[in-house]
């Protein structure tokens, strides 16, 4: 499929696609780590959002400024912001999430002036009366600060654009989601990755077409009758950057047919009203999609998300992914194994870094909690 | 029907052959460079000591981290699910294992019937496996076999406390230069394994009987640490190293 070589190409090298972006176009970048970030707004600016993923090789510039326990994340941003490779963005955009995040935004601030820098101080209770009031207002002045800095006026029209291009390719990633999960042998789960990955990175508009022709093919296509005896895996955590895990899963047998991650579904999940005002129809969809572990909403909100996608994607077992250092995700953890074990649903927990485990090691831990299932 | 187990683990190669049931035989040799080569000697070794030939063997079972380069293996299972196996056929009631290996270390958890039902593994760090103690022995200058006895006669084991293997390793120099007896520092490098594989265990949740499989468990001191660390008494697997390669067989003759 000539679209998927496409997307491969550029989530292989996204700098070099986004440089050769800005040259073309003449368009601004605008960087965020985290899925809180109303992309919408920088999209409908004219400005390209991009996300970073930080980088695992030879953390020794963002070491001088964070302590060992910070996770590999925010290591691996900074160090990549500090050693010049990201001089292609134009602004960086930091929502109030976990404690980590915060110190970067800070660190961020007063080492890289050349950029321009966004605090959006979200609120952390995202259930009561005076949150959605007050998140309504902060995404205004996140609005009009970052009309400001860009130099223009984010117009209703604008923003109403991009609800709607958000809205298709978040309503076709889930359906690419739910092709998967029928017939997960249509497509790999590294290339399905690179198809995700990419929604983060590339021009909205040429992202939107592409994917659209992905999810036409795939719906044409027949299933090869291999792998059924693969045990289907539901993914839980923060972020998976790493394209290899769902090759070696499906060595050791298995397949990963769902995920609640911040760089996967949570991503996408959650339509916007087009009839409503724009800001307040985004507003919405950040108030009511399920949280990430640094914000609150019900108590066990998330775990029971998560059962809930077991359930529905017919899921054999669940695999963690933690980040060494995430507190808010290490806490959510013990009572999310609780209700897990009530529902006898297995799962394995796997602490990584920016950088996975040894190989071997991966592998048998994988194959044994699959042969176990 | 005779069946056989291959377990290629990071220092030693094992190798077992079973019949309805019975160990006939097992082997250990170094693992060396080439993994395969170790495989297809230690078989050999294996069958030429029990006077068997290779159409003799029914099904062969690897395990390991090796076990996908014995190409002559009917069919591979995780050490994990080898131990478990090894250890469930040694004595039924066995409920949990801790395998101590080259170079990591493991808790599982079984169920009535033998079946794996949990497991964790320590990550990416030498610090309680057999690796740490073969740095220990050689900075001690002792035998890694005497290691053992010498630390049970030890009344006051010296403090380890860096869980990382090169600084522990310093560690122990430094106690060396201060003059401390080397069977209390033996009985110090112990307990901090026993530190080490005994929280990894808390969190799975060990029940009793729990049985210690992998090289490390021929280690009495280690043995006796781990069981002072856990208030739990631990049944060492008379095939302690081969133990992998034992339950590997017993797979295969279920395949």
């Amino acid at each position: 499929m000539k679209e998927l070589t496409q997307l491969k190409k550029v989530v292989s090298h996204p700098y070099a696609y986004i440089r050769k972006y800005k040259k073309q176009t003449g368009k601004k970048v605008v960087g965020y780590c985290c899925s809180y970030a109303p992309e919408e707004i920088i999209w409908a600016a004219g400005a390209l959002p991009v996300r970073l993923f930080g980088t695992n090789e030879n953390i020794h510039l963002a070491d001088t400024h964070l302590q060992s326990y910070c996770c590999s994340l925010v290591r691996g941003i900074l160090e990549e912001a500090l050693d010049k490779r990201l001089d292609f963005v134009d602004g960086i955009i930091f929502p109030h999430t976990c404690d980590s995040f915060q110190r970067l935004s800070d660190i961020w601030r007063l080492n890289i002036p050349e950029q321009f820098h966004l605090d959006v101080v979200l609120p952390v209770k995202l259930d009561t009366p005076s949150a959605k009031k007050y998140m309504a207002a902060i995404l205004e002045k996140c609005r009009k600060d970052l009309g400001k800095a860009l130099g223009k006026d984010i117009t209703q029209a604008m923003l109403a654009r991009s609800v709607k291009t958000y809205n298709k390719i978040r309503s076709l990633a889930g359906k690419l989601y739910e092709l998967r999960c029928a017939n997960p042998q249509i497509i790999s789960g590294t290339d399905f990755h690179a198809v995700i990955k990419a929604a983060m990175i590339m021009d909205r508009d040429q992202y939107l077409k592409i994917l659209t022709q992905i999810v036409k093919q795939l719906q044409k296509a027949k299933p090869r009758k291999t792998r059924d005896e693969a045990k289907r895996l539901v993914l839980s955590g923060s972020v998976c950057t790493h394209p290899d895990i769902y090759g070696i899963i499906e060595d050791a047998g298995g397949v990963v047919v769902w995920d609640d991650l911040c760089t996967g579904y949570r991503y996408f999940e959650g339509q916007m009203n087009e009839k409503i005002a724009p800001l307040k129809a985004i507003t919405a969809r950040y108030l009511k999609r399920v949280i990430c572990p640094a914000k609150h909403m019900e108590l066990r909100g998330r775990g029971e998300n998560l059962i809930r996608l077991v359930k529905q994607s017919k899921a054999q077992g669940v695999v963690f992914l933690l980040l060494k250092f995430c507190d808010p995700h290490a806490f959510d953890y013990p009572y999310l194994k609780e209700m897990l074990e009530a529902e006898k649903i297995p799962f394995m927990l796997l602490d990584m870094e920016a950088e996975l485990p040894p190989v071997g090691q991966l592998q048998t831990r994988f194959e044994t909690f699959i042969q176990i299932l | 029907m005779l069946t056989a187990g291959i377990d290629i683990g990071s220092i030693t190669a094992k190798a077992a052959i079973v019949e309805d049931g019975k160990i006939l035989g097992t082997k250990v040799i170094f693992t060396g460079y080439n993994a395969e080569a170790a495989g297809k000697s230690v078989y050999e070794d294996v069958l030429r000591e029990n006077a068997l030939y290779k159409s003799a063997i029914k099904k062969i079972v690897s395990t390991g981290y090796g076990r996908n380069s014995v190409k002559f293996a009917d069919k591979t299972f995780t050490e994990i699910m080898c131990h478990a196996a090894g250890a469930y056929h040694l004595d039924k009631k066995v409920r949990s294992i801790i395998d101590i290996g080259g170079q990591d270390s493991k808790a599982i958890i079984l169920d009535g019937d033998g079946k794996v039902k949990n497991f964790v593994m320590n990550d990416k760090c030498a610090a309680g496996t057999g690796r740490f103690l073969e740095v220990m022995a050689r900075a001690l200058e002792v035998d890694l076999d005497e290691f053992g006895a010498i630390s049970l006669k030890s009344k006051k084991p010296s403090k380890i406390s860096s869980l990382c293997t090169v600084f522990a390793e310093s560690e122990v120099i430094s106690l060396i230069a201060k003059g401390e007896k080397r069977q209390d520092i033996i009985a110090g490098i112990h307990e901090s394994i026993a530190a080490r594989v005994a929280s990894m265990s808390a969190r799975l949740g060990l029940s009793e009987p729990v049985m210690i499989t992998g090289g490390v468990a021929r280690n009495s001191g280690v043995v006796k640490a781990l069981e002072k660390k856990l208030s739990m008494k631990i049944e060492v697997s008379p095939y302690a190293q081969v133990n992998g390669a034992i339950g590997a067989a017993f797979l295969a003759a279920s395949l």
